[in-house]
């Protein structure tokens, strides 16, 4: 019989492990570049507005801004004060970093160019956020301490088939990077669920099985047409409870492996679902980088030298 | 008296050892607790206070770094319950020639895919702070806005006025009530008038 304590001791050994042992550089590569093109879309989006949103002319002139924010924060803004020059710095910022991100070339200073260019915005104008943002915000910070750069990086491509030089191990395999930031991020993706599904349960609609039947009436969030078949009360019901199930069952059936990939399949047409019925401009997709995190790259060799 | 001496002195090193050993411990662990406390941390932030007794002292703790470091987070989207009426924000402002100008700032159905998708933040602000008593010192500064961008537009504002516009849900969904194809009618009210004097900000 194994005791409460030797039990705590075990998991204890087994997260800390799973923490510290290096792994496999691709899962973060793909995160980076997937995270760094969406940081992209996401810049081009809000490029138009910014000086609507940012600007000392916009929506939030300073001293309203002042009343609604009462701290200080790490954004461009600290250097720049109330300035509109403020959005020529966030924009740079977004560019360079997205296609550093997206390309690996740097991909701390990318990294960090995006996180300060969306921490810079998002405190500029607290009001226009989404969830989509946090993603972009929480995943550039962590990058920054991440070995990203180890796969689907341009730098790496050119100096292997230019200089012929190998960053694998001798055996074939990839150089393994420090594992705690994909491990914080994958931890992050399990609370997001986690945390939307309980608070969910809180609400009536929720527990009733309307709640989804309410959000396709408004038409503030709709998109693509829905079959008919689609908008009945049963289904509407089914909707409801589906995510809840889901939301609170993937921080949990995630961590079994034979369930990873079905439960990641289901996340995706879940998400596909949302994004066709709903229109929230890029959270759906940007939690997509996050599942990337969770996969397994193949085992085989990595590819071969020139020669 | 010399063994006391011995055993006083090997208790004290063995005190003085046994923080340093957790010290030491933590340094070499750093990578654990980091992930550990960053869990814990965006758990107790993002959770229900009702639901978590432990989220005032957590909080307590985390909420500045997480701030400070663009941390912060929310996913309580649609919670805890979605909104029961359908919204929509609108900017009315009469010219001094008696011209009237309506703009429906949110009504994404009547935009095409493409704009209703890059219009989603403007979406945001209208319905989620601007349309709200609380966020009743953004309405002036949106006013001021407006009243710029229509003289830019060519227009001579002598009233901005800001109206939301609300029906409501049916608890049963059936096809005819998404917003595309619904039938019930629309409630107004003027929730921000401004005059616009002659001179300001020529």
């Amino acid at each position: 019989m194994t005791s409460p304590s030797a039990i705590i001791v075990r998991a204890a050994t087994a997260f800390d492990r799973w923490v510290r042992d290096p792994v496999d550089p691709r899962p973060l590569a793909w995160f980076r570049c997937w995270l760094g093109l969406l940081s992209l879309v996401n810049l081009w989006l809000l490029w138009p507005d910014m000086p609507m949103w940012l600007g000392n002319d916009g929506v939030l002139p300073p001293d309203v801004h002042r009343t609604l924010i009462g701290d200080t924060r790490i954004s461009v803004y600290l250097a720049t004060g109330y300035s509109d020059a403020a959005i020529g710095l966030i924009r740079g910022l977004g560019l360079v970093g997205g296609l550093g991100l997206l390309t690996g070339v740097l991909p701390r200073c990318a990294a960090a160019c995006v996180w300060l260019a969306t921490v810079s915005y998002s405190w500029r104008a607290m009001e226009i956020l989404h969830s989509g943002d946090n993603l972009i915000r929480i995943g550039a910070f962590f990058l920054m301490f991440a070995g990203s750069g180890g796969a689907l990086s341009l730098p790496r491509a050119v100096r292997r088939w230019w200089f012929r030089q190998t960053d694998h191990e001798p055996d074939g395999r990839w150089l393994p990077v420090p594992a705690w930031p994909q491990r914080i991020l994958q931890l992050q993706l399990c609370v997001l669920y986690l945390t939307a599904g309980i608070w969910k349960t809180l609400g009536l609609t929720w527990r009733n099985g309307t709640a989804v039947g309410l959000v396709l009436q408004l038409g503030e969030f709709q998109r693509f047409p829905i079959p008919d078949c689609f908008l009945t009360p049963v289904m509407a019901q089914v909707m409801t409870f589906a995510t809840l199930a889901f939301e609170l069952g993937f921080p949990l059936l995630i961590w079994i492996p034979r369930l990873r990939l079905p439960v990641l399949l289901a996340g995706l047409a879940f998400h596909a679902g949302l994004d066709w019925a709903m229109n929230v401009q890029l959270f759906q997709w940007l939690i997509t980088a996050y599942y990337l995190l969770w996969l397994k790259p193949p085992t085989r060799l990595g590819p071969a030298c020139p020669d | 008296m010399n063994r006391l001496r011995r055993s006083v002195a090997s208790r004290s090193t063995a005190a003085d050892r046994a923080p340093i050993g957790l010290i030491l411990a933590a340094v070499r662990h750093w990578q654990t607790i980091l992930v550990a406390g960053y869990t814990l941390a965006a758990f107790s932030w993002t959770m229900p206070a009702q639901l978590f007794p432990p989220k005032p002292l957590i909080d307590s703790f985390s909420a500045r770094p997480l701030l400070l470091l663009g941390l912060w987070q929310a996913w309580d989207m649609f919670s805890p319950d979605p909104r029961s009426d359908d919204i929509c924000v609108e900017l009315r402002s009469t010219d001094r020639d008696g011209t009237i100008d309506r703009r429906m700032l949110t009504d994404m159905v009547s935009m095409g895919y493409a704009e209703r998708w890059q219009k989603d933040r403007w979406r945001k602000y209208c319905n989620d702070h601007l349309r709200l008593d609380a966020e009743r010192i953004l309405w002036q500064p949106f006013a001021e806005y407006a009243a710029r961008r229509l003289r830019a537009e060519g227009h001579d504002p002598l009233t901005i006025e800001l109206i939301r516009w609300w029906r409501p849900c049916e608890p049963l969904l059936s096809p005819k009530l998404r917003a595309d194809r619904r039938q019930t009618d629309w409630s107004s009210y003027v929730f921000h008038r401004w005059g616009v004097p002659r001179e300001w900000d020529r």
